[in-house]
């Protein structure tokens, strides 16, 4: 971070300043299921990253039925679930780069409880959706047991409970979309490069002519670790961007 | 009479939209049929849900602009089994105003990479430095929110309520005024094959 003296803020497009704060970059890798630097014995392992953007998951196959999911939940005795429910916890709170659901099936069964891999992950998957959705929303312990007991008719008063003490205890030190923003580092920008592209047609539409932009930025952390990401824009989204930097560039002069 | 034709066949238009483009799983054949068409029978109102969907699909694809759909519309007119020109008029009176935003969908669907949901910028002055040559370096901070289109991940039907937002990317860059100007050189590219783009299509 600026280790480098006084810094005053002369212009900005938006409201807030965008604060600095000196913690680790871990969720910007975490959440797109990274696990740089987590050392081997987490490569080995089946770490779930839950990664929201994983199209398997997406997809009906992965999905039996969330009264399923609660049948399986009914399976784990109170101190276990509450086990499960404390370690998507520390994940959603960034403090472990993902659950081990190998780990989770092993103790479980090794408990006698009847679960496998499957279900253990489509379980865990589907418990940190609501916890992070909640988290997204605000949610008090009240709100969500109740989102959850209308879910489905299976949950027990016990199971709930669980989730009730969790939530209290933790559900507000989940790293929000805000927070995770503040935990990035600033980089440098090594290089730009564009393509132009014409979406002629697609399956659903056989006369798409649709032309977009698409960037691809090379950005070295200051740890001097360089990563790329892309993404497209349509031609307005484009001159928006190009306005901007003008705009960017004008300050710069003047300042 | 004609008049509840034409605003059933609009509603149900509207609806086959829902269902097709905006993946609205709200709405069911099932409601469309109780509300618009209740003394349909059901065999026929199947067959004029099909007949419906194929058109606007056909309409749709081809992206077609008022003369093509004339043209289009007036073939199915002549059709055994095909339209009659009330329908005709509801249709062309529903795509000119539905028109631009059925595009819209069906480019989102068919875009998968990241898109910019939006960009932030200031400019900082460091006004004292270690480094001498640092003093009064004017430099901008830019951040890029990057995204997936299909923004809301939908559970299925049972998990309707629990809409959760894909999170965003963060990248945060600093650029001094050399990184700007560059920067605005290789945008002034882009909006030059973006004018020779105009001119070939």
């Amino acid at each position: 971070m600026r280790s480098e003296g006084r810094v005053e803020i002369r212009a900005t497009n938006h409201r807030a300043p965008i604060p600095r704060c000196p913690m680790e970059r871990c969720d910007f890798h975490l959440e797109r299921g990274y696990i740089e630097g987590a050392g081997p014995q987490l490569r080995g392992a089946e770490v779930l990253p839950l990664d929201m953007a994983d199209p398997q998951t997406q997809q009906g196959t992965a999905w039996a039925g969330f009264d399923n999911v609660v049948e399986s939940v009914s399976k784990l005795p109170q101190d276990l679930f509450a086990e499960v429910c404390q370690q998507i916890m520390l994940y959603l709170q960034c403090k472990i780069p993902g659950v081990n659901t190998l780990e989770m099936v092993e103790r479980l069964q090794a408990a006698g409880v009847e679960l496998d891999l499957e279900a253990t992950k489509e379980l865990v998957h589907v418990i940190s959706l609501f916890f992070r959705s909640a988290a997204q929303s605000n949610m008090s312990a009240e709100e969500l047991i109740a989102k959850l007991a209308d879910s489905s008719s299976k949950w027990s008063k016990q199971m709930l409970q669980v989730v009730r003490h969790v939530w209290t205890e933790q559900g507000k030190l989940i790293a929000t979309p805000e927070d995770a923003k503040h935990m990035l580092t600033v980089g440098q920008l090594v290089d730009l490069e564009w393509k132009l592209g014409m979406a002629v047609s697609s399956d659903n539409c056989r006369s798409l002519n649709h032309p977009y932009v698409t960037m691809m930025l090379k950005v070295a952390n200051p740890s001097g670790e360089i990563i790329s990401r892309s993404f497209e824009m349509t031609i307005p989204q484009f001159q928006n961007l190009s306005k901007q930097f003008r705009e960017v560039a004008t300050v710069l002069e003047m300042v | 009479m004609a008049e509840q034709h034409s605003q059933s066949l609009s509603g149900l238009l509207s609806g086959l939209v829902q269902l097709i483009y905006y993946r609205n799983s709200g709405i069911t054949e099932q409601m469309l049929k109780e509300q618009l068409y209740p003394d349909l029978p059901q065999q026929d109102f199947r067959i004029l849900l099909e007949k419906m969907a194929g058109i606007l699909r056909s309409i749709a694809s081809a992206d077609m602009d008022l003369n093509q759909l004339e043209a289009f519309l007036t073939a199915q007119t002549k059709k055994p089994n095909g339209i009659t020109p009330e329908q005709a008029t509801v249709l062309t009176k529903f795509w000119k105003s539905h028109k631009v935003k059925i595009r819209e969908s069906l480019i989102n669907q068919s875009k998968w990479e990241n898109c910019l949901r939006n960009l932030s910028w200031r400019v900082d002055l460091k006004s004292q430095s270690r480094h001498l040559d640092q003093i009064n370096t004017p430099v901008a901070i830019v951040e890029f929110e990057l995204g997936k289109n299909n923004q809301i991940f939908q559970f299925p039907l049972e998990y309707l309520h629990w809409n959760v937002t894909q999170e965003s990317e963060f990248l945060c860059l600093e650029l001094n005024e050399i990184k700007v100007n560059q920067l605005l050189n290789k945008l002034a590219e882009i909006e030059k094959s973006i004018g020779a783009l105009s001119y070939i299509s």
